[in-house]
């Protein structure tokens, strides 16, 4: 697994496509660095932050476009460039493949994503250590089942960056916000249901939309090891280019 | 040997490769056509023009497609997901596209770690004296001329030491110079006992490095063996030319004198079909003539529709 993990590692870590992380990743903490600048001291400050930056802009937004980026193209650009046939006609089960391409999202998004995260909380909501350690743990739940999902829209289809950004805004963003029940099936339901589940007081803003904790955990492993094997099946079942 | 339109081969001998009423279909596309084939040690090459099947044939073998119809085994396992028989495996892809922060050292390592080799670096090091460039190892991949970067590919695909090595168009790329050390290698690599299958869509590719012929149309085995058995059968069956020009008449005339020519007919539309035993000539003629009676050639294919590549390979000769 080791020498696909790497390759995938230098593949994803292109100069580039860090910068685009990190830039994304350096918003929330930007503007959370300017609501500590210029806040009232009130609680609507921290509802804000929660609702507004928290929730819309890490969760429901910087997070899936940054593991979509990583994500889609750990077997999309093997796909596109036909370099996959180096890797599938060698002596090494399918899920040794997926394995390591999946971790390498979570490597390169995950520290770069949490840290964002934390660093914004910490700024924006003037919490105590339960609080970034709640966002931490919720972010990287959100990375790993986006990562499993993406991974496998980016190995089935070329067209993987459009399907997924309209899963992302219509599906996690439009129908999951309007339609009760759908944040059972939500990775944004997840991510802040852990969030709020391990510092209910803190992100008490959360608690009017989010699920149990432990249904969230529960959901965030049923679809991670779900695509997960979805990719391991069409890795096994696809013509290779 | 035979070269209808399916050539249906049978060997008394147990191959390493067997080919069973293979068929594989992409939507309403028929790719390969109930192809049947065994290939044994020694190097036998695939020859047929682009669109024929050869890269889907060899997909097939090396167990990268899936068979829509029929069974493909080397060592007499399945091979499609058989992860253990890559061991044994070296495929050499027709798309030259590499890892290009790689230097070529470093890509045939990766071909080695992930054939979990014990001695690795001893593997490389006599894959890369293999291909002849150990000067240029420690340069990245990206750097590399095309023929180079094809032969650290063949580096990287014998790294392994494989028993079958699958070689789809391994010479598109590179220089006559290339070729020829190429070809060298291969046949050395050959007369170790390897079990090479080489694909080409150049006669003269194959024809110089490969004792056996596979002739691959339109999907389907058109014949097998050597290849002047091959051209010979060819040319002991008739086949219809159409010819259109300015002056079918003349031509049908000027035609009927020549040796190649069975029978000359002239359409309602102005067309001239011939049949010819020897299309060979046929060629040869046509331009021939028409320039000695300043006739003004506008088309000269063969009616069936099989035979228009053999024309490629075999008339333009």
């Amino acid at each position: 697994m080791g020498p696909v993990l790497w390759l995938s590692l230098r593949q994803l870590g292109g100069r580039w496509r860090l910068a685009l992380v990190l830039l994304l990743a350096a918003l929330p903490v930007a503007l959370a660095a300017m609501i500590r600048i210029f806040s009232n001291d009130d609680s609507s400050d921290e509802n804000g932050f929660v609702n507004v930056l928290l929730d819309g802009l890490i969760v429901g937004g910087i997070m899936p476009i940054v593991v979509m980026a990583l994500a889609t193209a750990a077997f999309g650009n093997e796909v596109e460039d036909r370099t996959l046939g180096y890797l599938v006609l060698k002596p090494i089960p399918r899920w040794k493949i997926a394995l390591p391409k999946f971790l390498a999202t979570i490597f390169i998004g995950g520290p770069v994503l949490i840290g964002g995260g934390v660093v914004a909380t910490v700024l924006g909501l003037e919490a105590g250590p339960q609080a970034a350690v709640a966002v931490g743990v919720g972010l990287f739940a959100g990375v790993i089942t986006y990562a499993a999902i993406f991974t496998w829209m980016g190995l089935i289809s070329n067209l993987a960056i459009a399907f997924a950004l309209i899963y992302v805004f219509l599906w996690e963003g439009l129908i999951a916000s309007l339609i009760p029940g759908i944040e059972y099936f939500s990775v944004r339901g997840y991510t802040l249901a852990i969030m709020h589940g391990m510092d209910e007081s803190a992100l008490d803003a959360l608690s009017t939309r989010v699920i149990d904790l432990p249904t969230a955990i529960v959901g965030a492993t049923v679809v991670t090891l779900l695509f997960f094997g979805l990719t391991v099946r069409r890795l096994l079942r696809m013509d290779v280019p | 040997m035979n070269v209808t339109s399916t050539y249906q081969e049978v060997s008394p001998t147990e191959p390493i490769i067997a080919v069973r009423g293979v068929s594989k279909w992409f939507g309403s596309v028929v790719a390969l056509n109930d192809v049947s084939l065994n290939i044994h040690p020694g190097l036998t090459g695939l020859l047929g023009p682009n669109g024929a099947g050869k890269t889907t044939l060899l997909h097939l073998i090396s167990g990268q497609t899936k068979c829509s119809d029929g069974e493909v085994t080397v060592f007499g396992q399945q091979v499609r997901n058989n992860y253990q028989l890559y061991h044994r495996i070296g495929f050499l892809s027709e798309h030259e596209t590499v890892y290009p922060f790689y230097t070529g050292r470093q890509f045939v390592e990766f071909a080695g770690k992930l054939n979990g080799l014990d001695s690795l670096a001893s593997a490389v090091d006599h894959a890369i004296e293999r291909v002849g460039l150990v000067d240029v190892q420690n340069r990245s991949l990206g750097t590399y001329s095309r023929g180079m970067r094809q032969r650290m590919r063949l580096a990287a695909t014998l790294v392994h030491d494989p028993e079958v090595l699958i070689l789809d168009e391994p010479l598109s790329g590179t220089d006559p110079r290339q070729r020829v050390e190429f070809q060298d290698l291969i046949v050395r690599l050959a007369g170790e006992g390897k079990t090479i299958l080489i694909s080409s869509h150049i006669l003269e590719e194959v024809e110089a490095v490969a004792g056996r012929i596979l002739l691959l149309m339109s999907g389907k085995l058109a014949a097998a063996g050597n290849f002047r058995a091959i051209r010979a059968k060819l040319d002991e069956q008739a086949y219809k030319v159409r010819i259109v020009t300015d002056a079918p008449r003349v031509m049908a005339a000027a035609l009927v004198q020549t040796d190649a020519v069975e029978s000359v007919s002239i359409g309602a539309d102005g067309d001239i079909v011939v049949l010819s035993h020897n299309v060979a000539a046929l060629m040869k003629s046509v331009p021939r003539l028409a320039q000695e009676h300043k006739i003004r050639l506008t088309r000269v294919e063969p009616l069936d529709d099989s035979l228009e590549s053999i024309f490629s390979y075999i008339v333009e000769r």
